[in-house]
């Protein structure tokens, strides 16, 4: 139902801009010259009947649900039922309704329901009604409205202004508003368990959590050294490490190459063959780990003597390295190709070779990029999260040791929440209390890329 | 100069052919050059002017597709030979470019990059000299010895090209190339410039490109004409100017096309 008033409305503004259109053709046949082009009369209208039918749809949206929930219960009121109970009532309702409904049926309920369906049907088709009366006025007015010399274009053009600033505004609301989630149950986390333990405290067992019984009052003593963060964050900062190990020489070295010495044909191969790379799920590449890479490092480590985990840092830390290859090489490759050939020309003019000139004078220009690509990985390494779930192990140890197995925040994440979670328990909050931290790294090195890129491009532009 | 009222030629150029891959650039070029004198190179855009200064360093085997034939000789040795060391053709041949082209780096570090790396100076004095009499000889060193350690990309177009033509200086180059050093300057820079190439002509022979036919008058003692990538006429500046034997020299010299 909604569909097709959906299709109906976008066809009456297709008809509305033909009509517009045709106006200003007939204006101009006779003579007069138009405040815009043709198309904007179209547009003009068209806005006429978009802008109408957005509000009430809107408006149905917001308070339809909530008068049919009145009039429903409005059966139900001076019968002695308390808030809780007629919600209750109210949501059997919409089950029944939609066929949903698991339980004793009672006679009650079947009438409400019917009674819902019947106020949800009217309520469309008088929706219908409305916005498609409402609608065919506002073009109608629009149409009669527009002459010669009216104002067309400021309108359509002040649309889509505000058309496209809703989006950007629809980008940035939904950043602060994860923020905000993450803040309270932040704050929530921290009442149960100190910042100091959590910042400086070096034993994560939240598995410790799990066996409180819900119905026990909480008692925060019991949840001392079950959430110290530093073998987390220990962990994730040394696979991170262990990743760039990898990724910045291999990528920044094969971005050289492609940029400054593949011939004009290996790069047209050889690029798209790396920014495949970056086109593996990373859940293949966590597989890759966990069953291929960890099991050969152990073996080689055992031939070797060595006690070699088979869930060890290494293994996710270098097949993360691996994954961030591509970032690097390939924006490395275009910072580098974007440096002016005037500054090659200058160099080699000087009797400088390919290498001295990359070295002295290609790389330094391009650093800021660079850098900023370094930390780009950098944050996706931080924030990777399949990987290091399936191959570095979930037991939080602190450690230094490439070959033991260390867990990050993201995989404790997904420790703490995967299964059943009861909200407002610290197990739970614990979680957010992490994603906070990470989102916290993440833009302080964010921060950095940026002042880092600022400082050098005001010295070398 | 002349010893003994002979030209001494620098360079020697003999049947200088270049293709753009298939398509050809330069035909049959003989061209000499004479030591410590000034030669403009002129002619309408796309004859070929640039591309033969840019085989005297072989600046075009930067350019892939590009293939130079025939023989070019400085100090009695072909540059097109293959036993050539480019980094010591290039050492002994500097080069100004169209648009200033300062290394993103400080005026200091733009004039010793070329001395480090032919290792010209054991000490940081005999360097601090080197950027010293490099700036001097550019007409630069008045105003920025107080900033040698600021961007060289800071400066003013002008002084940016000065700043090029000291870095080019730095290593000693027997001779200087210059692609339209002054087409994007102002005039007073562009009056600096011409003022120091006629400075710097003691020192070191010069080929300079130009569209400016007043500029090619004003400087050079020597012309040479090129034309859809012919060396149509060559000889004295004065000669060339005023009387022209070939009449495309006469009309692109009074400005009837280019």
């Amino acid at each position: 139902m909604n569909l097709i008033l959906f299709i109906f409305i976008v066809l009456l503004g297709f008809t509305s801009y033909y009509f517009g259109r045709k106006k200003a053709y007939t204006i101009q046949s006779t003579n007069k010259r138009l405040t815009a082009l043709p198309q904007f009369y179209g547009y003009y209208l068209a806005i006429w009947c978009a802008i109408p039918a957005f509000i009430i749809f809107s408006l149905w949206a917001i308070f339809e649900p909530t008068i049919v929930k009145l009039l429903i219960l409005s059966d139900y009121s001076n019968q002695g039922y308390l808030d809780d109970e007629l919600n209750l009532i109210y949501e059997k309702t919409k089950a029944l309704s939609r066929g949903q409904f698991t339980g004793e049926i009672t006679p009650f309920i079947e009438a409400s329901a019917e009674k819902y369906l019947s106020l949800r049907s009217i309520a469309q088709s008088s929706k219908a009604v409305i916005v498609l009366s409402i609608i065919i006025a506002s073009v109608a007015y629009a149409y009669k409205k527009i002459s010669s010399n009216s104002r067309t274009r400021e309108p359509v053009e002040k649309f889509l202004k505000v058309v496209l600033f809703t989006a950007s505004l629809a980008a940035i609301l939904t950043t602060v508003g994860i923020v905000f989630s993450l803040i309270f149950q932040t704050i929530d986390f921290f009442k149960v368990i100190p910042l100091f333990d959590f910042v400086f405290g070096t034993h994560w067992y939240p598995a410790k959590a799990f066996v409180r019984d819900s119905s026990e009052a909480l008692d925060p003593t019991m949840y001392s050294d079950t959430f110290g963060a530093v073998p987390i964050f220990a962990g994730t900062f040394f696979i991170a490490f262990i990743a760039m190990c990898v990724a910045i020489p291999i990528g920044l070295m094969s971005g050289i190459y492609l940029a400054e010495y593949a011939s004009v044909k290996v790069r047209q191969y050889a690029k798209p063959l790396i920014e495949i790379l970056a086109g593996i799920p990373t859940v293949v590449y966590g597989f890759f780990a966990a069953l291929t890479v960890g099991p050969f490092l152990k073996e080689i480590g055992n031939s070797m003597g060595l006690d070699v985990s088979a869930e060890s840092a290494l293994a996710a830390g270098g097949v993360m390295g691996i994954m961030i290859i591509p970032f690097i090489s390939s924006l490395s490759d275009d910072v580098i190709t974007s440096v002016p050939q005037s500054l090659r020309d200058g160099s080699y003019a000087m009797g400088a070779t390919k290498s001295e000139t990359i070295k002295k004078v290609i790389f330094p220009a391009a650093l800021p990029g660079i850098v900023g690509s370094i930390l780009l990985g950098v944050s996706r390494a931080i924030g990777e999260t399949m990987i290091v779930v399936m191959a570095s192990g979930l037991a939080a140890n602190l450690t230094l040791n490439p070959l033991e197995s260390t867990s990050t925040i993201t995989a404790q994440i997904v420790v703490i929440l995967i299964g059943d979670q009861a909200f407002g328990d610290p197990k739970t909050q614990a979680a957010f209390a992490l994603g906070m931290s990470l989102f916290l790294v993440t833009l302080c090195l964010n921060i950095v890329a940026l002042r880092v890129v600022k400082k050098y491009r005001e010295k070398y532009e | 100069m002349k010893k003994n009222g002979v030209k001494m030629i620098k360079i020697n150029s003999k049947n200088v052919d270049v293709f753009y891959g298939k398509k050809q650039a330069l035909f049959n070029i003989n061209l000499d050059i004479e030591e410590n004198q000034v030669t403009a190179l002129i002619g309408p855009s796309g004859c070929g002017k640039s591309t033969f200064l840019r085989c005297l360093n072989r600046m075009n085997d930067v350019i892939d597709i590009c293939r130079v034939k025939g023989q070019i000789i400085i100090n009695d040795f072909d540059i097109n030979d293959k036993s050539c060391d480019v980094v010591r053709l290039r050492e002994k041949i500097g080069m100004v470019f169209q648009k200033p082209n300062p290394f993103p780096k400080t005026i200091y570090e733009n004039i010793s990059y070329g001395p480090t790396i032919h290792g010209m100076a054991q000490s940081k004095n005999e360097m601090d000299e080197i950027v010293e009499t490099s700036l001097k000889k550019a007409a630069l060193w008045e105003e920025v010895k107080d900033r040698l350690h600021e961007p060289g990309t800071g400066l003013s177009g002008g002084q940016q090209q000065r700043l090029c033509i000291a870095r080019a200086i730095s290593v000693k180059p027997e001779v200087i190339l210059m692609d339209e050093p002054c087409s994007a300057l102002d005039p007073i820079a562009t009056a600096q410039i011409e003022e120091l190439i006629d400075e710097l002509k003691k020192d070191h022979t010069i080929i300079i490109v130009t569209h400016s036919m007043a500029q090619a008058a004003r400087v050079s003692q020597n012309t040479g004409f090129f034309h859809l990538g012919e060396l149509i006429e060559h000889g004295s500046t004065d000669k060339i100017f005023k009387n022209p034997e070939n009449k495309k020299t006469q009309d692109y010299i009074t400005g009837r096309f280019g």
